[in-house]
């Protein structure tokens, strides 16, 4: 955060003179020129994004089902989520789902991160090839790949019970269903990773050389420098990794064949949200709980803030 | 350098100012879609769910008709059943939907209701469109209120699919009239014998228990709601899962990892309740052979079955209602498009068309006999359209029926999320 902030200010620096012209009509026009070159981005942001979401704020208080005009109802959207066994269940695979993905899908970006920080050879091949799956990972087509995986008789379910350990396939099975999905996120480890290793490449080599003359182990190195030393990489990585599973949406609706079942065990909040709107034409309730999630999810990013005073080392003053 | 700096901007202007016109062009063009132009020619949108199969066949039949009508253009759209209905409400909601469409019971009178569909009457009565030489009482299907909403393009009624091998091998013979006790105790012989389970999940198809209800006087629905209580669904779903349970019936964690395939061409099941037009369907997807079998009664005579319906519907908001109404009449009537499309959107409707196509497969013909003798045993009862909401309903009877079968609800509790997600969608 400090290092943009200080890119920023220096970007701004040397142009005292223009903030001198700023009264003149050339200025002004300067400006016009750049507001209407920025015209379809703002034109797009105010229709497509602003202007849906006041919208959706509105729908949210009322009863609208697409054709007729919204009924305003109040808060009934927001009790009728509480009364609704449906949306408690979402919320609970929601959250299940966040709880149990995200921290494994930081551990292993952290360990493999550690493992490509060391000089290797090939090591720009192991790079690229570990972030590949995130590349790829938010396509439709990966979903059916995972469906077909975690099938009955499939490479799992063979693996699986070679070990003595028959579930059959994951995908059918209203209890298992859902790690298949924590499988796919993990799997996609790759972008924090390249964050984590960002961050690793930032810790000065003198602090381990000091660590090793006072006789630390590799393990003492790491807890004692490395940890505090990436813990606003990690926090960011927590902070963006956490928003994104909670709107986990896309290899829930694929992977259950577009259901998000069996028996509502992958029905992740936004495909309830989704059912409900598009299917049910239930805008209002849909609507409603969309901006629930946002609550949801700005009180858990309120949280996470408050809690790096706690953890997060931030040195003194920018380098 | 003066002059020149202003004339950078001045053309930086004109060049920020186009692209922002651009744009606002670019929207509304992208709103109109302008559908006449200079020469007369009028062009009309066409869509349907179905398979890649489907449309292949469609896309030839339009073919046909843009050679006989030079002056239309037809352009298409098609998507699976859920999803198309998905496409279909947005875009019926924005005031757009497409001029002609694919259409069925379900959503008569949730569309009416919402002033989407055109009374086709009055077009025929201009003599656009014909409603003359239909097959006996299938125009019926399109009707709700004296109007005319949707002219079916084939009929279909809720049949038994059997998987010939299997049922041979546990030397079971369906037969007519055959009562529920009997066809379960079959099933059971069939998994006794074979270690297949006798069928795919009855118990949670709307259409079936629809059949099983109008067996005993009443019906899945009234005119504007459920025409059942919670003590038959009760009894219904219990009954079901018991079978579950006993092996009778697939175990609905199969029946869910088989999907898109059905678990009966997967070899999972040995029979599956589903409308006789779907035979072909597992003939491409399976191994084995198929075959139609009767649908079970309580009193050893009454089905039940009706015939459906796939029919085209047209937009009232459409701007050619003429054009739409040819293009209708065309796809109904004409010989030629009964000779492409065959059975794939059930039994021919119209004379006609039944007439021009004559099945060559084992598979359709079998079809063309069930409907047949269907008909003969005068069995077959009128349909009610279906209230508005009933989609919602049919996809909450087989979601909620299938938490069931996995044992991840009790019956009491699955009735009641039932009737609470029913009341909600006849509101909607």
């Amino acid at each position: 955060m400090t290092l943009v902030k200080d890119t920023v200010s220096a970007a701004r620096r040397p142009r005292p003179a223009a903030t001198a012209t700023a009264g003149r009509p050339g200025r002004r026009r300067d400006n016009l020129a750049g507001y209407l070159f920025m015209s379809p981005w703002i034109a797009g942001f105010l229709l497509l994004t602003a202007g849906p979401m006041v919208a959706s704020l509105y729908f949210a208080f009322t009863d609208y089902n697409l054709f007729n005009s919204p009924k305003w109802v109040g808060l009934d959207n927001f009790t009728r989520m509480f009364d609704d066994p449906r949306w408690q269940k979402s919320v609970e695979v929601t959250v299940r789902y966040v709880v149990i993905g995200t921290p494994l899908k930081l551990l292993l970006a952290l360990g493999v991160a550690l493992l490509l920080a060391q000089s290797r050879r090939g090591q720009a091949f192991y790079r690229a090839a570990f972030y590949a799956p995130s590349l790829i990972g938010a396509s439709v087509s990966v979903g059916f790949v995972w469906r077909s995986l975690f099938s009955d008789g499939a490479i799992v379910d063979r693996t699986q019970t070679f070990f003595g350990w028959h579930v059959g396939g994951w995908v059918g099975n209203a209890d298992w269903v859902l790690y298949c999905l924590v499988a796919l996120t993990v799997w996609q480890f790759g972008a924090p990773m390249v964050i984590f290793l960002a961050g690793l490449k930032q810790v000065p080599r003198e602090l381990y050389e000091a660590a090793e003359m006072d006789g630390a182990g590799p393990f003492r190195k790491f807890w004692n420098i490395t940890l505090p030393m990436i813990s606003p990489v990690l926090f960011f990585n927590v902070l963006l990794e956490t928003i994104h599973s909670f709107q986990i949406f896309g290899s829930a609706y694929v992977v259950s064949n577009t259901y998000c079942g069996p028996a509502d065990a992958t029905l992740v909040y936004t495909c309830y949200l989704y059912q409900q709107g598009f299917r049910n034409a239930q805008m209002g309730f849909a609507s409603a709980m969309a901006w629930m999630l946002l609550l949801a999810v700005a009180l858990v990013t309120a949280v996470l803030f408050w809690s790096q005073k706690k953890w997060v080392h931030y040195e003194e003053g920018a380098r | 350098m003066g002059t020149s700096r202003n004339l950078e901007r001045r053309t930086l202007l004109k060049a920020a100012g186009a692209s922002a016109a651009a744009l606002g062009l670019a929207t509304t063009a992208g709103c109109g879609g302008g559908s006449g132009s200079g020469d007369g020619t009028v062009t009309i949108r066409y869509s349907w769910w179905g398979a890649e199969e489907r449309a292949k066949k469609i896309n030839q039949t339009i073919a046909l008709f843009e050679k006989k009508h030079p002056k239309i253009k037809v352009k298409t759209d098609f998507q699976t059943y859920q999803s198309f209905w998905e496409k279909f409400q947005t875009q019926a909601a924005g005031g757009n939907p497409p001029d002609v469409f694919q259409n069925a019971v379900t959503f008569l009178r949730k569309y009416d209701k919402r002033g989407i569909l055109l009374d086709l009457k009055s077009q025929a009565q201009a003599g656009n469109l014909s409603l003359d030489h239909f097959r006996a009482g299938v125009t019926k299907v399109g009707q709700v209120d004296g109007r005319q909403l949707g002219i079916p393009v084939g009929s279909n009624t809720m049949a038994l699919v059997i998987d010939k091998k299997v049922f041979r091998k546990a030397g079971v013979e369906p037969r007519p009239g055959w009562t529920w006790d009997e066809y379960f105790k079959s099933l059971k012989t069939v998994h006794d014998r074979t270690k297949v389970a006798g069928d795919t999940g009855y118990f949670t198809i709307m259409y079936l228990y629809d059949l099983y209800l109008r067996q005993n006087g009443k019906a899945f629905y009234t005119e504007d709601g459920l025409g059942f209580d919670k003590a038959d669904l009760t009894e219904w779903w219990t009954d079901g899962y018991n079978r579950v349970k006993a092996g009778i019936v697939t175990d609905p964690k199969v029946v869910q990892q088989d999907m898109p395939k059905s678990s009966l061409s997967a070899g999972h099941g040995a029979s599956e309740f589903t409308w006789d037009n779907f035979t072909v369907r597992y003939s491409a997807e399976g191994d084995s052979t198929y075959g139609l079998a009767p649908i079970p009664t309580t009193d050893g005579k009454h089905t039940g079955q009706y015939l459906a319906s796939l029919m085209l519907s047209a937009s009232a908001h459409t701007a050619h209602p003429r054009e739409v109404a040819q293009f209708i009449d065309f796809m109904v009537h004409d010989p030629e498009v009964g000779r492409i499309m065959g059975y794939d959107r059930g039994i021919l409707a119209s004379t006609e068309q039944y007439g021009a196509y004559r099945p060559a497969d084992a598979v359709n013909k079998e079809i063309a006999q069930y409907e047949e003798d269907t008909a003969k045993s005068g069995v077959l009862g009128t349909i009610t359209p279906h209230p508005s909401g009933a989609d919602t309903i049919e996809a909450a009877f087989l979601r909620i029926g299938g938490d069931l079968g996995q044992g991840k609800t009790k019956v009491a509790d699955a009735v009641k999320q039932f009737f609470t997600e029913s009341e909600a969608a006849f509101q909607g």
